[in-house]
């Protein structure tokens, strides 16, 4: 009996080691995820923090130089879906971010009005200074009904 | 061809219910005839859905696009190998295909257990018919695969050019078949307890079924992961992606598993952890198809979302809730009499090992579902990233590699101290002389040193076991040492096919270790015949050759390759372009060594004469494969059928026929 509470000390251990393990490291490396609307809604108490946030690749704002590996363009946030389908970006949204990525090639899959999550953290003239440009890959497609 | 798919897959759906209806009848009743005749159902079963499959298969094969399936995941130009494997390049393909592969092996333990436990097997079966439904169910109601197009397109939409490679062709239907072939012993399982016939009976029936399982989990993650080192080319090979962990949950939970059901045959201890481990390893199965199908965690590479979320969310909570209520219910009769009795025991070594594996899983799990949990408490999506799962799972594989070591050399029960000291003297050496030689190789990190120091502990204990086991056969038998070495493999395949298993995990681990710590990149944008350099490695972009061809276009570039000013190759990074869905595909060149992998990405073709190009060099990743190898071998070592062991079933059994004892039991290993 006495070394049963040693063996139920030593698995005590075993789990707060595990706990600790996984608070701490919850502290140290969560980033938010955001959309580009909630972005600009809290962009005060967002500054430097590290941010993953969604939203779509605005339409004739890509700018890419391949000599210095630098990606510019604007993001606007995704629109709700609807049953018929995706609506379109409109032209005159009033939320958009320019996001600037340094030092990373240009994803395949990036194109105007794509999903793309940007990893990076505010900068100061209320843009995204991105790390990485992630492209939503749609790994299997839906199937177009009736085309 | 599309309605006899519909047409099989509904009566499947109808046997399936019979299925469960006479084998309860018959285990209550005691009427033989029916259990047999649900055996039978369940064979039926398999043959039907085999048709539908095959029928699926014809349409994919003939460019049927009347089929909306195959309208959305082929084309007429696709390439023959991948209309077959298209099966499982679709959401109705892929529940399909798995519930076939469920149906094989629900018939194939029908058949094993035609004669042998009479008792558990009915109930087994009607587990294994219920998860059968629950799929069905899906196929003729949520998700067909046999619906109808109309209009008629010319062409198909072509399966996803991410698809169309080697490596995916082979890692689906392995994860599959682990995952899958692991309902056999969670029906067992689950039979045990509604039956309360609670020895290791469902253990010993089901261990090759376990071990066939955690095999295919083995080789179907290791495929991913090449999969992604070679065709997504971002240079790495695993991103703690929630569909990547929907896959390594289980594998840890199996590997627990297969670890801790050795201490309840020897020890007969541990009955509800063993319970409960299989259920969750079938469980995490579920939950995996939930993830990646649901949309409810988003992943970077996000599966076609759809209604499916829900099915599987309340099947997995029917599964969860019904499968701990039995525990509950045998809680009483499930208490062992043994207890553990010194820390310095195998058991216990065990017995930690399985709580670091359950540890691991766990933050894994708590990690993926982090996102969905922070937005529902807090109001707001909160990600973890690599970070999370490195920070935490890196201390922990430490323990679990030094675990791996302790437990093989310490006698069940209790140790003396001075076995202690006799047994580990070697592998502590060793280890501590390979973290010497990684100083003076200059490498300072710690987790690099600890990492290595005990996977050179953890090799000493293996030699010294190969060692032991050789010696002593040489003293007993008078064998040459090499002739000794097969017999004592072959004769103990279990226990010395895991120790090769062990030896593999070992290498895989050093090369994860190397290649996460020691990779270093490159990214640049050059002229033709201008270079750059990367460690040893000199590169100079030689030229473009683009090929159009009706199914795709592709552009090649050319990279003369130096190391150290001699020994020139060519490498051939590409582009391909599939003009059916208009998607980009990379095409990585690699350049593998035990040392280090050159890995060049094209990753982008700026003007007429200009490209972008990102290079790693990842040492020791080869070793990873290698080490994956060598866990394939061992575990097929493991699971080869044992001689002597059914020699000895076979002697018993004819000992019982001739002294007319009468109904002697079988033994019940496989």
């Amino acid at each position: 009996m006495r070394f049963r509470l040693r063996f139920v000390i030593g698995v005590g251990l075993i789990v707060a080691a595990l706990t600790y393990l996984i608070t701490t490291a919850i502290r140290n490396t969560s980033e938010y995820y955001l959309t580009v609307s909630e972005v600009s809604a809290r962009a005060a108490q967002l500054q430097s923090q590290p941010l993953r946030v969604a939203g779509r690749v605005k339409p004739d704002t890509i700018n890419w130089e391949p000599s210095t590996l630098t990606l510019k363009f604007e993001m606007v946030p995704i629109p709700e879906t609807t049953p018929e389908g995706v609506k379109p970006v409109a032209a005159s949204d009033p939320v958009s971010f320019k996001v600037t990525c340094v030092g990373q090639p240009k994803p395949d899959m990036f194109a105007a009005g794509r999903d793309v999550i940007v990893e990076g953290r505010l900068d100061s003239h209320g843009g995204i200074a991105a790390s990485q440009v992630l492209t939503s890959c749609p790994s299997k497609y839906e199937p177009k009904k009736g085309q | 061809m599309a309605d006899l798919g519909k047409l099989t897959l509904a009566i499947a759906l109808i046997l399936a219910i019979y299925s469960i209806a006479a084998n309860l009848y018959g285990a209550r009743r005691g009427a033989p005839a029916f259990v047999a005749s649900a055996r039978h159902a369940l064979w039926a079963m398999c043959a039907m859905v085999t048709i539908a499959v095959v029928a699926l298969w014809n349409g994919l094969l003939t460019s049927d696009f009347s089929l909306e399936y195959v309208a959305a995941y082929s084309s007429s130009t696709l390439p023959t190998p991948y209309k077959f494997t298209a099966l499982w390049g679709g959401q109705q393909g892929s529940l399909l295909f798995w519930t076939w592969l469920l149906l094989i092996f629900s018939s194939i333990a029908a058949f094993q257990n035609r004669r042998r436990n009479p008792e558990i097997a009915p109930y087994a079966m009607m587990v294994l018919a219920g998860v059968a439904i629950f799929f069905l169910a899906m196929l003729n109601f949520v998700t067909r695969p046999f619906d109808l197009m109309s209009p008629i397109p010319a062409q198909g939409q072509d399966l996803n050019p991410l698809l169309q490679n080697y490596w995916m062709a082979i890692h689906p239907p392995s994860l599959y078949t682990g995952y899958v072939s692991a309902t056999v012993p969670f029906a067992f399982g689950a039979a045990a307890l509604m039956t309360g016939k609670l020895d290791d009976t469902w253990i010993r029936t089901t261990r090759r079924w376990a071990i066939f399982s955690w095999f295919f989990l083995t080789l179907g993650n290791l495929f991913g992961a090449r999969w992604a080192y070679e065709v997504l080319g971002w240079g790495g090979y695993w991103a703690w992606d929630p569909v990547e962990n929907a896959a390594f949950m289980p594998w840890l939970v199996m590997t627990a598993y297969l670890h801790s059901v050795m201490i309840q045959e020897r020890k007969d201890m541990l009955k509800v952890w063993n319970l409960a481990l299989i259920g969750l390893a079938f469980s995490l199965t579920i939950f995996g198809t939930f993830i990646t199908r649901s949309g409810v965690i988003s992943s970077v590479h996000s599966f076609t979302q759809s209604g499916l979320g829900p099915y599987f969310l309340v099947f997995l909570a029917a599964v969860v809730a019904g499968y701990a209520g039995l525990i509950w219910f045998r809680a009483r009769e499930l208490r062992s009499p043994a207890e553990f009795e010194s820390y310095l025991s195998r058991e216990a070594a065990f017995l930690f090992n399985n709580l670091v594996l359950i540890g691991i899983a766990f933050a894994v799990f708590w990690g993926t579902i982090f996102p969905v949990l922070s937005e529902a408490v807090r109001g707001v999506k909160i990600t973890v990233g690599p970070p999370f799962f490195n920070s935490v799972n890196g201390p922990l594989a430490l323990a679990l590699v030094f675990l791996m070591g302790v437990g093989p050399l310490i006698a069940w029960r209790r140790t003396s101290a001075d076995k202690l000291v006799r047994s580990f003297a070697a592998p502590i050496a060793l280890g501590v002389a390979t973290a010497l030689a990684a100083l003076i190789g200059g490498i300072r990190a710690w987790y690099v040193l600890t990492a290595f120091s005990l996977s050179g502990f953890v090799l000493g204990t293996v030699i010294v076991e190969f060692h032991r086991g050789v010696n002593a056969r040489r003293h007993l038998v008078a064998e040459s040492a090499p002739r000794a070495l097969v017999n004592l493999v072959s004769k103990n395949n279990r226990r010395y096919g895991g120790y090769i298993i062990h030896l593999g995990v070992l290498i895989a681990f050093a090369g994860i270790v190397g290649s996460s710590f020691f990779k270093t990149e490159v990214k640049r944008s050059v002229r033709e015949g201008e270079s750059f350099s990367i460690g040893p490695y000199q590169l100079r972009y030689l030229g473009m050759s683009a090929v159009d061809t009706p199914h795709l276009l592709s552009a090649t570039a050319r990279l003369e390759v130096v190391r150290d000013g001699r020994e020139a190759v060519t490498m051939e990074p590409a582009k391909l372009v599939y003009k059916r869905q208009e998607q980009p595909a990379t095409i990585v060149a690699i350049r593998s060594t035990p040392l280090a992998d050159l890995y060049v990405v094209l990753a982008g073709i700026d003007d007429t004469n200009r490209a972008t190009f990102e290079v790693f060099l990842t040492p020791l990743v080869w070793w990873l494969w290698a080490g994956g190898v060598l866990m394939a071998i061992g575990t097929v070592v493991a699971m080869w059928p044992n001689v002597r062991e059914r020699a000895a079933i076979a002697a018993a059994l004819s000992r019982a026929r001739a002294g007319e004892l009468g109904a002697e039991p079988a033994p019940g290993g496989d």
